[in-house]
């Protein structure tokens, strides 16, 4: 850090840079608890979790069979196999759902500690206006991972209850085994959280212009809807490949065989363009914002 | 400058960075392309002396031919999905609509497939595989010398054809006859090559462009302009990379529109060989599988028939080059076509008739029934079809 080009003594430069990481990790680890220690957040992962439950259940019930191609992709494969509800269910709760819990954790951040009245006592020293805006970011990305794995998880475990479990088809009309099914459930999950981590620093800065929670997390998710009416919009397709929705679906090319990674890669390029534009825009306001409450 | 706003600071500077980023990338990858200058028979002798015989990468067609965009996938769902519960009578209607889509699917918007080609077992066979990359879905095509396989992910769906061990032996024995029964002067490449280049030259210009990157790599391009005024085809260039001599794009100009009307090339390219387990095909367990079997002789079935059709209902071309008129008559017109309701929606009302236009082609649907089509502005479809 700073200390490195001042010629203070080594000793003291890494305590002090030692002191301030493990406040910083201290600050982390406090506030993933107050996170998952919440009502809500377990509220919102439940209600996650009822998705692929709710979807298994109703083709379980139902009576009718599907056509191939009918419904939401895999929705017919799902009675020959069960580890298709996770695959259904992701692309099923991806354009609301999963925005909605992000946007919600996301825009309460900083708002809803502002409007506790709780983010002067957070900034009392020594933890600076910087870090906590690290540690807020970082738990909405570990937010988000919990939230696709959770729904992964649970669609592998109803679909494995109600349905035949067996060799998985991919696109391509290969098959393959039932862990690397798993690992590749693991992976989508991966490549989900990665797609939304632009869209949770967007909410970061909003939740910084406001001391009103609420607001924060509605403009969040009218964020989410509105570049996905403009990435179906054809006589925009110049700004589609630049809109942090685009590749939310994309995680169908980790279903292929070979596995396509490239557009794993644009994604990931893109989600840190947007971290870092809205990061800084976050900072620029959380830092010369006046802390009243 | 006060604390704040150097605060504020970074909010400005990593927007412009990124966008400096965006801009700097392409112009890089485009300015430092400058290869040894070549005649175009130089880089056509390349193309033909080329040893590459397997690869794989990801090709990229983008049509913009003026057609309407339509969500073909979305769009022919609907319909057929609909038409299951009814009984059978839209579902002829329907299917012949999805076959005139799946055409229109390749000059309409864009598509992406990955490629793998093997052909460097020069005993045997060359082996292929594509797969075309849609939303949520794919359809594959995986040939590996003994056996065709299609599959459509969509409908899980797949296509089994085998190929007779006799027919491969048939077309190498054509192909020998066909070299064999070429004019002498066509036993080498760099022969080909001069020929092809003479045989053009009356209608087209083959000149070498500037050299640039296709897929990363650097490319020499092959431009072929018309010489006719009349067409609508501005020039065609071929990219061949200057390593290999294989040919990375093909790009295809139309009259007065800024963008190529239809382009395919490579986004990436590797020329190693794929691997072995991407052309062994197994159709998934619960897919369903159609049985496709050749004609027996079909060499008979075209000799028989050819006599079906009177020398007048023949298409007549008129014109050589690329402003040729090709004329159908309207006995050997299919009834569908005109039936066809994506058709009318397709084509506009004009003086006599009805034009399905694009960028590259016009066609002329006359209201007697006779068609005429060309790369050439409607009204010389028109003129044509008055005389």
């Amino acid at each position: 850090m700073s200390s490195s080009s001042v010629a203070s003594p080594d000793v003291v430069s890494t305590g002090a840079l030692s002191r301030r990481r493990s406040a910083g990790l201290d600050l982390l680890g406090s506030e993933l608890t107050v996170l998952f220690r919440r009502r809500r957040t377990w509220a919102m992962l439940v209600a996650v979790a009822l998705i692929p439950i709710l979807l298994a259940v109703a083709v379980r019930l139902s009576s009718e069979t599907l056509a191939p191609g009918e419904g939401p992709p895999f929705l017919d494969r799902v009675t020959q196999n069960g580890l298709f509800v996770a695959f259904t269910a992701m692309i099923v709760a991806i354009p609301l759902f999963l925005p909605l819990t992000i946007g919600v954790v996301a825009g309460d951040t900083i708002a809803g500690e502002a409007g506790l009245g709780t983010l002067r006592y957070l900034l009392v020293a020594p933890a600076g206006r910087v870090r906590l805006l690290l540690v807020k970011y970082a738990g909405v990305a570990v937010f988000c991972l919990a939230a696709t794995l959770t729904l992964a998880v649970a669609g592998t475990l109803i679909g494995a209850a109600l349905f035949p479990v067996g060799p998985v088809t991919l696109l391509s009309g290969d098959v393959i085994s039932v862990p690397e099914s798993l690992l590749r459930s693991a992976l989508i999950s991966l490549y989900v959280t990665v797609s939304l981590l632009g869209f949770a620093a967007i909410g970061l800065f909003i939740s910084t212009l406001t001391d009103v929670p609420v607001g924060a997390m509605a403009a969040t998710v009218v964020v989410s809807v509105v570049a996905q009416i403009l990435d179906v919009l054809p006589q925009l397709s110049w700004l589609h490949p630049w809109l942090f929705s685009h590749y939310w679906l994309g995680f169908a090319d980790l279903l292929r065989q070979p596995m396509d990674l490239g557009s794993f890669g644009d994604n990931a390029l893109l989600q840190l363009g947007y971290i870092a534009v809205f990061g800084a825009l976050a900072y620029g306001r959380f830092s010369t914002k006046d802390i009243l409450s | 400058m006060s604390r704040n706003s150097v605060k504020w600071l970074p909010a400005i500077v990593v927007p412009v960075v990124i966008v400096a980023g965006v801009l700097a990338v392409p112009l890089q990858a485009g300015a430092v392309v400058d290869l040894p200058d070549k005649t175009p028979e130089q880089v056509l002798l390349m193309v033909s002396d080329s040893t590459v015989s397997a690869f794989s990468g990801t090709v990229e067609k983008t049509a913009a031919l003026g057609l309407p965009d339509i969500d073909l996938g979305a769009g022919m769902s609907g319909p057929m999905a609909e038409s299951e519960p009814d009984g059978t009578d839209s579902a002829p209607e329907a299917a012949g609509t999805a076959g005139l889509a799946s055409v229109l699917e390749l000059f309409t918007g864009s598509h992406t497939a990955r490629v793998y080609i093997d052909g460097s077992d020069t005993d045997g066979p060359a082996k292929a595989r594509v797969q075309i990359q849609d939303r949520m879905a794919e359809r594959n095509v995986v040939s590996n010398g003994t056996d065709v396989w299609t599959y459509d992910s969509e409908t899980n769906t797949a296509s089994h054809l085998a190929i007779p061990a006799d027919a491969r032996a048939t077309a190498e024995a054509k192909l020998a006859e066909m070299v064999a029964s070429a004019p002498a002067d066509l036993s080498t490449p760099s022969e080909v090559a001069e020929r092809f280049l003479s045989e053009i030259d009356p209608s087209t210009t083959v000149s070498v462009g500037a050299d640039g990157t296709v897929a990363g790599r650097t490319a020499y391009e092959l431009v072929l302009t018309p010489k006719a005024t009349q067409t609508l085809v501005e020039s065609v260039s071929i990219s061949v990379d200057s390593e290999t001599g294989v040919p990375l794009q093909v790009t295809v100009r139309a009259d007065g529109q800024e963008d190529p009307a239809f382009q395919v090339g490579f986004t990436a390219v590797d020329f190693s060989t794929p691997s072995a387990d991407l052309f062994d095909f197994t159709p998934p367990a619960d897919a369903t599988v159609d049985e496709v079997t050749l004609p027996a002789k079909p060499e008979m079935a075209v000799d028989q028939a050819k006599p079906e059709i009177p020398a007048e209902n023949l298409p007549v071309v008129t014109g050589t080059g690329w402003d040729a008129i090709v004329e159908v008559p309207a006995a050997s017109v299919p009834a569908e076509l005109s039936a066809n309701p994506l058709m009318s929606e397709l084509a506009t009302e004009v003086d006599a008739g009805r034009v399905f236009s694009t960028a590259l082609v016009n066609v002329f649907l006359a209201d007697d029934g006779r068609i005429f089509a060309g790369s050439v502005p409607v009204e010389l479809l028109q003129a044509a079809a008055a005389q």
